[in-house]
Order: C-alpha cells, then structure tokens, then sequence
C-alpha cells in the first residue's frame, strides 16, 4: 500500500509547487478532454483559428503598414493579442469552477490562478513557436530581429493579463454579472490594440488617446523587436509597468482580502 | 496535537448570523481519537472544514502540529469529467505520494473495476464514496477527518471500512462526525458536543453521549 506517511511541516515552497504542478495536469484534462488529443487541440486551436483569419485579412489588405508580409504583419499582431485574451477570460472564471478543490487543505485559491496562468503562456509559447517557425521556413517572415526584446514583450504582455485575469475573477466572486460587462467592454480592444494598424497611421491626437490601451504598447513592443526597421513611438516601459503593477497588486490583493467570499 | 485559539466561525444565511463557534480555546490532544456531536446545522461539518484548513476562522488562530487529511466523505474535490483514476493520480502527485501504489491500493480498496476508467460523473453515491474513502486512506495521516462516511455504502463496505480503521488507528487518530453513537464509541474515546455557538470537550466519550442526547430530549 501506499505508505509515505505525509509530513505536515513540509517547506511550504515544495508543497506548493507539486500542488501547483498536479494542477496544471488536472486542468489539461479538465480543460482539453480525456482524449489523448486534447492538449495538441489546444494548440492547433489558436493556429488554426490565426491561420483562417490571415487568409480572410489578406483578401482585403494586401499591403501591410510595415514590412512587405501580411500575413507577418497579422501574426504579430493576432496572436500575443489572443493570448491576452485566453489569460484575461479564462482566469475570471477560476475561483468559481474550482470550489470544489478547497476540500483539500494543501489547495490555496492562487494555487489554481497560477497553474492556469502556466499552462495558457506554455501553450501560446507553443503556439509562437510553431506559427513564426512555419512562416521563417516557408519564406514568409525573416528571423525575428531581437529574439530576446520579443520574449520580454510577450512575458510582460502574460504578467499583464494575468493582473487582468485575476482582478476579472475576484469582480466576478463579488458581482456575477461582471463577465457580461467585461465582454462589452473588452469587444473593440480586437480595433483598437493594434492587430491591423501601427500607431503612426492616425493623426497624433488620435494615437495619444489610443496609447491609453496598454495591449497597443505591447503589441508595438513585439513589431519593434521582430521587425528590423521599426520603432515604436508610444512605447511607454513605466506605464506598462504601473499598470501591470496596479492590476497585480489588486488582483491578488484582492484576492486574499476577500479569500473567504472566493472559497 | 491540533489548538484552537480564540476561535471565532459564523455564518451569514440570509441576512441572518449563526454563530457556529464563540471564542473556541480548546486542544485535540496527540494519540486521542474524538468523536464530535452535535444536532442538524449546529456547524459540524465546519467545524471538520476548519480543522482541516479548508475553512479560515473569522478570528483566532488554529495551528496543527500534525497532517491531518481533508474532511472525508465530501467527494467535493473529485472533478467529474475527470475518470476516477485520474482523480486519484491527481491526490497522488498532490500529496506527493508514489501514484501507481495508490494506483494499487483504491483499486484494491475501492472493487470500482473497470469503472476507475469512466468519468466520475457517472458514478452512483456508493461508487463515490468508496474512491473517496480510498483515496484518503491511501495516504498516511495522523489525523483522518471523518464526516458521516459509514452512513454511505454497503454492509460489505462498511466492514471494509471497519478493517481500515482498525489498522489506521495502530497509528492515526480519528477525529469523527456522525450520528450514530455505535461508530463513535467503537473507535473513539473522547467526545465533544457542538451547540450553539459552544464547544464542550469531554475526556469521556458516554458523557459527550449524555450531553448531546439530553441536549436532543430538550
């Protein structure tokens, strides 16, 4: 029989990584099905849902705002703005659908919050990987100019959705209709963050109210560091800090202040 | 060894507050198993909820000096969608214990069969609460928080269970809910009453029994 007594003053770090750990192979199942499939789902998903929406957008605009590849231009766009997206809606359900894992006492309401947040950036990292690799082989895309400003952007970009996701689900706990405002709020940000235009294509009074969207800065961030030749001019690194900082602090903030609601 | 100190535990139903526990100061002594009475909605199964930290008090502190399993017999953790021996792999890897022994031992345990491989979702209450009761007892505790669970099953079952527990309390403690003062008595000594708002701990489990059959005679 299975007799490793548990130890009970084990260093919380340990116990809270395996927990952690047990979690995201939970969710791949609970998520992706029971199929053996599931998970390769999860990443064709996005690739073919990005690949379907480049040929339809390359029938209407052929002439990408920088570079000479549609397909290149949309690709940077679409898909760090679809991994915000996965982060921001898939964590505000979070707290809501895993009620029944506080049974455990290992189990901290966060626990869950991060093993999500690893799984969705483990995929979308996939996802990148496949999609640029597949446009740089075939011709489409040249090497990214700076691999490592690209991994940062798309980091930060996670950290800021997962301050999105996790505030998302502590609303959520204290006001239920709060998803169905988020989604009316957060349907034009597929406009206005960038997936097919640069800042410099509006007037400056235009770009300066739009450069209140932190996923533009993001997404610009991205272009500059794939592209050789572009630079972003609203690139704001404190601003995007603060706000990612904000939203993290009240997330978890949040969180813990109002635990015995999320519970 | 688990304290309570200065416990404090409501709950708001409707506007209303019911005080489960008022300034609890009280010590589940080490090597002693207990039996916890109490009448419907007098707040026994919160009160397993807090012993075990799946529950925070409102005020106060309860430190355990010791690993105690999660309240057993609310299969609550158990996804539905996810195959019985999924969930298990899923405990396993929590607690970080070996998983095809554990594998072994809720298969042994449990006689779920080919079932283990179909989604929870399709099991009946039984079914349940054998996996449950398996996957807990796969795991060595000091304390097993028992909740009712010998009201579910079989005849078979329960002398499975039983046995279980004969050899779990050669080195584990139980601390045990339940109604009925059979099981109490056969594998706990001490006792405690639950009832509004108070918690009376009795070294003697027949005059924890006493007290909570007078208090149902009120």
């Amino acid at each position: 029989m299975a007799s490793a007594r548990y130890r009970f003053d084990e260093n919380p770090l340990t116990v809270q990584s395996r927990v952690i750990w047990a979690l995201i192979l939970r969710e791949t199942r609970v998520t992706f099905g029971n199929a053996q499939l599931g998970y390769l789902w999860a990443i064709a998903n996005p690739i073919l849902t990005t690949t379907i929406m480049v040929l339809i957008f390359s029938f209407i605009s052929r002439m990408p705002p920088i570079g000479t590849s549609f397909i290149l231009f949309f690709a940077t766009g679409i898909i760090p703005f679809e991994m915000y997206n996965k982060l921001a809606n898939s964590l505000m359900a979070v707290f809501t659908q895993n009620k029944g894992l506080m049974t455990y006492p290992l189990v901290k309401e966060t626990d869950a919050v991060f093993a999500r947040y690893l799984l969705v950036i483990a995929t979308y990292f996939l996802v990148l990987l496949v999609f640029f690799s597949t446009l740089i082989i075939t011709g489409f895309a040249p090497w990214p100019h700076n691999p490592g400003s690209a991994i940062a952007a798309i980091f930060c970009l996670s950290l800021f959705g997962l301050g999105v996701g996790v505030t998302n689900a502590v609303v959520k706990c204290l006001w239920g209709t709060w998803p169905q405002i988020y989604g009316i709020i957060s349907r034009p940000l597929f406009f206005i963050s960038g997936i097919f235009f640069i800042p410099t294509t509006f007037p400056p009074y235009i770009t300066d109210w739009l450069a209140w969207n932190p996923l533009l800065h993001f997404i610009d961030w991205f272009r500059a560091a794939y592209y050789i030749n572009y630079e972003s001019v609203i690139f704001d690194g404190p601003f995007l800090f603060y706000v990612t900082t904000g939203l993290l602090l009240t997330g978890f903030g949040g969180a813990r202040l109002f635990r015995k609601k999320l519970a | 060894m688990i304290e309570f100190e200065s416990v404090r535990k409501s709950y708001r139903l409707g506007g209303v507050e019911k005080v489960i526990l008022e300034d609890l100061n009280m010590t589940f002594p080490s090597g002693v198993s207990v039996g916890i009475l109490g009448h419907n909605g007098a707040g026994k199964s919160t009160m397993m909820r807090l012993i075990a930290g799946a529950e925070l008090p409102d005020a106060g502190k309860i430190r355990r000096y010791a690993n105690v399993s999660w309240p057993l017999g609310f299969s609550g953790g158990f996804n539905g969608q996810m195959t019985g021996m999924e969930n298990i792999r899923f405990v396993a890897r929590m607690y970080g214990q070996d998983i095809a022994e554990m594998i072994d031992f809720v298969e042994d345990f449990s006689e779920l069969g080919p079932a283990l491989r179909a989604p929870i979702k399709t099991y009946s209450s039984g079914m349940k609460a054998r996996l449950a009761f398996g996957v807990s007892m796969a795991v060595e505790f000091d304390y097993y928080l028992i909740d009712e669970i010998t009201a579910v099953g079989d005849t078979r079952f329960k002398k499975k269970c039983a046995e279980v527990f004969e050899q779990k309390l050669r080195t584990s403690n139980i601390i045990m809910v339940s109604h009925s003062s059979g099981s109490l008595k056969q594998y706990c000594q001490h006792g405690c009453v639950l009832d509004s708002g108070r918690l009376d701990y009795y070294e003697d489990l027949d005059e924890a029994i006493a007290h909570h059959d007078a208090n149902q005679a009120k």
